[in-house]
């Protein structure tokens, strides 16, 4: 599939009749991170499912603007097929409980019929377990069910269960909240890794802004519904050895009042 | 001062236990008559309890309950075939569907169809079923303890879906599933102890419901229904039956009744000793 960029113009999103974001605009280009930051309730969340249409389910929600996913009309088009184009990785780590660690992540490529024997779906469920870097936990143990696994390991799940599908845009909602140190620096290779090899599109929401300097090639700071600041990474978060992460976040907030 | 509130304190909980102990005395007066003059009739008849039809009144032999126990079965896997799937699919549409008006009041029509009494339900499917075919019949038994069975069955499943947390659900659609997708591999799978707990509620139910068979099933006490034929014929069922002999003056009949009543306790604590231990939380 070809690489495909995100592009995002006046944006506007309501939610019973209250308005959530207003006139966002955005470019995610292919194998690029963006990272979106900023406080709770500034509409994060809502815009990754506004991309992927994840915002029908919520009852009184609506969209109006553009949202490209490279020639796709996301908010016209069919929902299943911006969601077929679009993987994500939600906060809590929610691999299905009753399935199977193997099944968790043959699951996209079953309904997808993406592979044609059951040696293909074996290669893409081993690809998709490497790639989210949980392979080797889990190798012997496919057959067991996500209960039995960490935290981390169902977060690694998770994503592994996504990348299956080898989305051209893969949202991640604060994917690495919850999850711990060792598990934390797996995902983020992994996404830093998916980007890069397969020229994926990817929107990573964070509340870390180290992560999102260890990440992200371009930031996107939302506050209040509102885009606050938009720039490459390295502009806005300098690259200081010195500074904590509370107190970059400090900084990087406190420049936004003169903005606002 | 402290003595008397600990006096009343005492007062107060012997006071409760009494009022406890009074509310569940005839719940176990029930279970220990029927089940000490239950077994007596059990006992006496044999197997042929559970496979004869009952001897004539006042015949001095008691017969059994064969051909009610048929129809009984018949009726809890008739209910099984009709209404499950329509309480089902009803509770699945309410929760996957929430908030169009057509689910709310689908949702509004299954609560209120509890508050119906089901007498009256007998009295529709009379009308619509039996008049129209002439006579009764196990089919318009079915179909009324079907509607019995409908709004318990349709609240445990909604019950068991909503209660699934939302981001199965997100995952789900993420992926690329269509609705339908989500709730049968997704909701329905996740909560299907629920949903089959759901099932056997309804079930038990239409195993032990009377009034709406009274103008529904007749009451053919001698004939077994072993066809598909005899289920468009009248049939009996146990609580019927129960309902009908315990009336007579014939000792024997009565005993029958006493029997009956505990096989249906007995049937009924069944399926709900598996709905008990469906009903354990789903690991997650």
């Amino acid at each position: 599939m070809e690489p495909v960029e995100v592009v995002v113009r006046g944006l506007n999103v309501w939610i019973n009749g209250r308005q959530i974001l207003y006139n966002v605009e955005l470019r995610a280009l292919p194998g690029r991170i963006t990272a979106v930051m900023g406080p709770s309730g500034s509409g994060k969340s809502t815009l990754l499912r506004t991309l992927n249409r994840l915002l029908d389910l919520i009852p009184g929600a609506r969209a109006e603007g553009v949202v490209r996913i490279g020639p796709l009309d996301a908010l016209k088009a069919d929902p299943y097929h911006v969601r077929r184009l679009t993987g994500m990785v939600f906060q809590e780590p929610n691999p299905f409980p009753h399935m199977t660690i193997y099944d968790n992540v043959a699951i996209g490529p079953r309904l997808h019929r993406l592979a044609q024997s059951r040696e293909e779906l074996d290669d893409i469920v081993e690809w998709a377990l490497r790639a989210a870097h949980l392979w080797d936990e889990v190798k012997h143990r496919l057959d067991e069910y996500p209960h039995q696994l960490s935290g981390g390991q169902r977060q690694r799940l998770s994503l592994a269960r996504a990348l299956a599908l080898r989305p051209r845009v893969l949202l991640l909602d604060e994917p690495t909240a919850n999850i711990d140190p060792a598990s934390t620096e797996k995902i983020e290779q992994t996404i830093s890794q998916y980007a890069r090899e397969n020229q994926a599109t990817i929107i990573l929401v964070t509340h870390s802004p180290v992560q999102a300097r260890r990440l992200s090639h371009q930031l996107v700071l939302l506050q209040e519904g509102r885009i606050a600041r938009r720039g490459p990474t390295a502009e806005l978060l300098p690259n200081s050895e010195t500074i904590t992460a509370p107190e970059l976040g400090r900084r990087l907030f406190y420049g936004l009042q003169d903005i606002t | 001062m402290p003595d008397t509130r600990r006096v009343k304190e005492r007062l107060f909980l012997a006071l409760v236990s009494l009022l406890a102990l009074a509310a569940i005395a005839p719940l176990f007066h029930i279970l220990a008559t029927l089940a000490y003059k239950g077994m007596g009739a059990i006992i006496g008849a044999g197997l042929g309890f559970f496979t004869q039809a009952p001897a004539p009144p006042g015949s001095g032999e008691s017969g059994g309950i064969g051909p009610a126990l048929l129809g009984t079965l018949w009726l809890g896997l008739l209910s099984g075939i009709l209404g499950v799937p329509l309480a089902v699919l009803t509770g699945v549409f309410i929760v996957e569907y929430r908030g169009t008006p057509l689910a709310g009041l689908a949702r509004l029509s299954a609560s209120s169809l509890v508050e119906v009494p089901t007498i009256l339900i007998g009295m529709l499917v009379f009308l619509l079923l039996v008049k129209p075919m002439g006579h009764y019949s196990i089919l318009a038994g079915a179909v009324a303890v079907s509607l019995v069975m409908l709004p318990y069955t349709v609240s445990y499943v909604e019950r068991a879906l909503s209660q699934l947390p939302h981001t199965y659900r997100e995952a789900g659609y993420a992926m690329g599933m269509t609705r339908a997708q989500v709730a049968y591999r997704v909701a329905m799978a996740i909560a299907g102890r629920g949903v089959a707990a759901g099932v056997l509620v309804g079930v038990s139910k239409a195993l032990s419901e009377t009034a709406p068979l009274l103008f529904t099933l007749g009451s053919a006490r001698g004939a077994y229904p072993t066809s598909l034929g005899s289920l468009l014929a009248p049939g009996d069922a146990v609580p019927l039956l129960i309902f009908q002999l315990a009336q007579t003056p014939y000792e024997n009949w009565q005993e029958l009744a006493w029997g009956a009543g505990l096989v249906l306790t007995l049937l009924v604590l069944l399926l709900f000793t598996l709905v008990k231990l469906l009903v354990r939380e789903v690991r997650v």
